[in-house]
């Protein structure tokens, strides 16, 4: 596993932990102790969100930003074999 | 509005074709209980849900879908791109080759292209939300079924998170039955329709 790639792993994880956390909530919007969790794994996700920004070009739409090139149709995409590893 | 992040929800990294599995996952690509069809019919019945929980729920567990659908085609793609022609011939894959290549579209493991009439958006909170729980219960018997078929450790860790996901789903769209009722006249649940009798002008 390159760096790319587990940098990649660990934001699907954090995302992850995110998602369920706010479906949670939807349903249970008073839960404190989810609310807390939503928040810690929020401010992890968006530095992990930076870094690959710096690294790595655009994750989301919004993060595109102006530079020499337009990364964002830069191969691999999602579904591409290749895409964890960034080749 | 969405807002697209260039990666998929769960990793999927599929090392070697396989034109009879890609043919049966394709069903949750574009059959009658995939995501596709599930993802149209919560986004599709949240605009007359009067519950801002359910509204919620509905608007989410839809989004999730696009990014299931998004898993399932990368699935199909990854079992399909390397095929050669005697594999394409061998393994049943003709009948699908000769109409879209090795294109992905949306088609049940019949062949039937997808259909809106797989699914329901009926316009009463308490009959949708039951057509919800049932869907992922559907969703969750198909992905059950296509492990039947799967040996691929690749193919099956992603399927096995698609299936896990359908059992969290029942379990949001239960809590929010709950919900609708705490809304509803306890001493008879049909007294009213709260999508169309109570509405505020």
């Amino acid at each position: 596993m390159n760096e790319r790639e587990r940098l990649l792993r660990r934001i699907a994880e954090v995302g992850f932990a995110m998602f369920e956390l706010h479906l949670f909530l939807d349903t249970h919007p008073y839960d404190r102790a989810a609310l807390q969790m939503f928040d810690s794994y929020q401010r992890e996700e968006e530095a992990l969100r930076l870094e690959f920004n710096s690294k790595y070009g655009p994750l989301n739409t919004m993060d595109v930003s102006q530079s020499n090139m337009w990364q964002w149709v830069k191969d691999p995409w999602p579904w591409d074999y290749s895409f964890e590893e960034g080749l | 509005m969405w807002s697209y992040d260039k990666r998929l929800q769960y990793p999927v990294k599929i090392k070697n074709p396989n034109a009879a599995l890609a043919k049966l996952i394709i069903t949750q690509y574009g059959g009658p209980d995939g995501e596709i069809g599930a993802s149209l019919r919560y986004l599709s019945q949240r605009y007359s849900m009067p519950y801002e929980e359910v509204k919620a729920i509905l608007n989410d567990i839809g989004t999730e879908e696009l990014a299931h659908f998004e898993m399932v085609g990368a699935i199909v793609h990854q079992l399909t791109k390397n095929l050669t022609m005697e594999e394409i011939k061998n393994q049943g894959f003709s009948d699908y080759f000769v109409d879209h290549t090795i294109g992905v579209y949306p088609v049940a493991a019949s062949g039937v292209p997808f259909s809106a009439a797989a699914l329901a958006s009926k316009g009463d909170a308490i009959t949708d939300i039951h057509e919800d729980m049932a869907a992922e219960q559907k969703a969750r018997t198909t992905y059950d079924n296509i492990l039947r078929f799967a040996d691929d450790p690749d193919v099956r860790d992603p399927i096995k998170f698609l299936r896990q996901r359908e059992v969290v789903h029942y379990q949001r769209f239960g809590e929010a039955l709950r919900i609708i009722t705490d809304n509803l006249d306890s001493r008879n649940f049909y007294a009213f329709n709260p999508e169309f009798d109570n509405r505020k002008r």
